[in-house]
């Protein structure tokens, strides 16, 4: 019976097509695929909330996952820049303090990238739980990489003295 | 009275003579002169990608159209309408303007996103040439994406003028004409959605990243002497996701058919957001 007043009423047809409705049912449709991975909550198709005349919704205002995050990041993989070549440029022994700035930035830039990469590609949003777990994973990963480096620093040559080492090896 | 009508029935008999000898011209060359050679056809193929919603089993496919480029337009416009026009009218594609200020025929022809009205047609007839809807949306109908989501991230931005107070006498907010010159490369956005589907940014958080071309008139709007509401502009971009997913990989502004750049907009959107 709906089959056939939909065949009568094309029009009706036309508005109960979901781009058109007003209200879209939230089903798994095939969304986008991170990594190759469906997402593990089920997300609208296209990402849409809501009516069609709805704006999207703004999320809460939070510097610093904002310009804050943004600027300190900036700043740090421009620092980055003259403390790599100071080593190469320098004659004198590399000075530890120096070095260790060096590698106390590397790391925290690198921290950075990887957490955009997770936020691109295992989003909260489709991910949830796995997405807070990555996070700790990769801060686990940061502060074991981070002991290393201190060992590096307080008791070797320091960074800049190790791949000295290997370059004249 | 007869007197002055005398001289315009003159006038009239002279140009109707004068129209009738210019008709017996435009014969005598149409018959006179020898037909021009047949040119040889141009046949170019089109491979075109199609989907049915009212088919929803049957996959999206390519389907392959051959026209005569000496009897079509320059333009890829004016093939795809040659095509829907003559030979198959089951071909859905939106299409308004011809002439680039629209926006509606954006579509990814040959890899890249373009207006298909602003694209000439590749005369090498050797080379296929492919025409897919504009990348990773939601397709309607064989080249219509879905833009819902785009136009609703357009509506959360307010792209509106905003102001506290207006000028007492009743009259237009003034800007200067260095002012005015800020918002140019900015108002010309046309929202094709062209660059915002060229970036990856945008393709795997489309629902959260606004992508470079709401952030362009995001920044039309914080560039604007006039706007009073910079300060709520700003916050509401204040999160991971609504602009800091750009990594300026910059298809935005290579992709533009209307030449602007989104990148550098986005770029200064954050300095000025910067600390």
């Amino acid at each position: 019976m709906s089959a056939l007043r939909a065949f009568a009423s094309p029009l009706r047809a036309a508005i109960s097509r979901p781009c058109l409705s007003a209200a879209r049912p939230a089903f798994s449709a095939p969304a986008v695929r991170h990594l190759g991975i469906p997402p593990l909550i089920p997300q609208p198709p296209g990402g849409i909330v809501g009516t069609v005349n709805d704006a999207a919704k703004v999320p809460p205002p939070d510097k610093f996952h904002g310009s804050y995050h943004w600027t300190f990041e900036r700043i740090i993989a421009i620092g980055l820049i003259p403390l790599t070549v100071a080593p190469f440029v320098s004659t004198t022994a590399f000075s530890p303090a120096i070095d260790s700035i060096l590698v106390s930035s590397l790391l925290v830039h690198s921290y950075y990238g990887f957490q955009s990469c997770i936020i691109d590609y295992i989003p909260l949003r489709e991910f949830g739980k796995v997405h807070h777990v990555c996070m700790y994973l990769l801060l686990a990963g940061t502060v074991v990489t981070g002991y290393g480096f201190y060992k590096l620093e307080t008791e070797d040559v320091g960074l800049a003295g190790t791949i000295a080492k290997v370059w004249t090896a | 009275m007869n007197t002055y009508k005398q001289p315009l029935r003159a006038l009239f008999r002279t140009n109707n003579s004068l129209a009738s000898t210019m008709f017996a011209r435009t014969l005598a060359t149409a018959t006179s002169e020898p037909a021009a050679p047949e040119k040889a056809p141009r046949i170019k193929e089109f491979q075109i990608y199609r989907w049915n919603p009212d088919d929803p089993s049957s996959k999206p496919h390519m389907q392959t159209y051959s026209v005569d480029l000496n009897a079509c337009g320059p333009m890829m416009l004016d093939a795809l309408l040659k095509i829907k026009n003559e030979q198959d009218s089951t071909l859905t594609l939106r299409r308004s303007c011809r002439e680039g200020i629209c926006g509606s025929c954006a579509m990814n022809i040959n890899g890249t996103n373009t207006l298909a009205c602003l694209c000439r047609i590749n005369t090498d007839t050797a080379q296929t040439t492919k025409v897919y809807p504009l990348p990773h949306m939601f397709v309607i109908k064989d080249l219509v994406p879905d833009l819902t989501q785009f136009y609703k991230q357009y509506k959360s931005i307010k792209p509106y003028l905003q102001r506290t107070d207006y000028p007492e006498d009743g009259r237009e907010t003034l800007q200067s004409i260095a002012d005015r010159k800020k918002l140019d490369g900015l108002y010309e956005c046309i929202l094709c959605a062209c660059c915002s589907t060229s970036c990856p940014s945008y393709w795997w958080n489309q629902s959260e990243y606004l992508g470079p071309a709401i952030l362009l008139q995001t920044y039309r709007w914080l560039a604007d002497s006039r706007d009073h509401a910079t300060a709520e502009r700003k916050l509401a971009l204040q999160n991971s996701m609504s602009l800091y997913r750009c990594h300026t990989i910059m298809n935005c502004s290579k992709t533009c058919p209307k030449g602007l750049n989104p990148g550098l907009a986005i770029a200064r959107i954050k300095k000025s957001m910067a600390l």
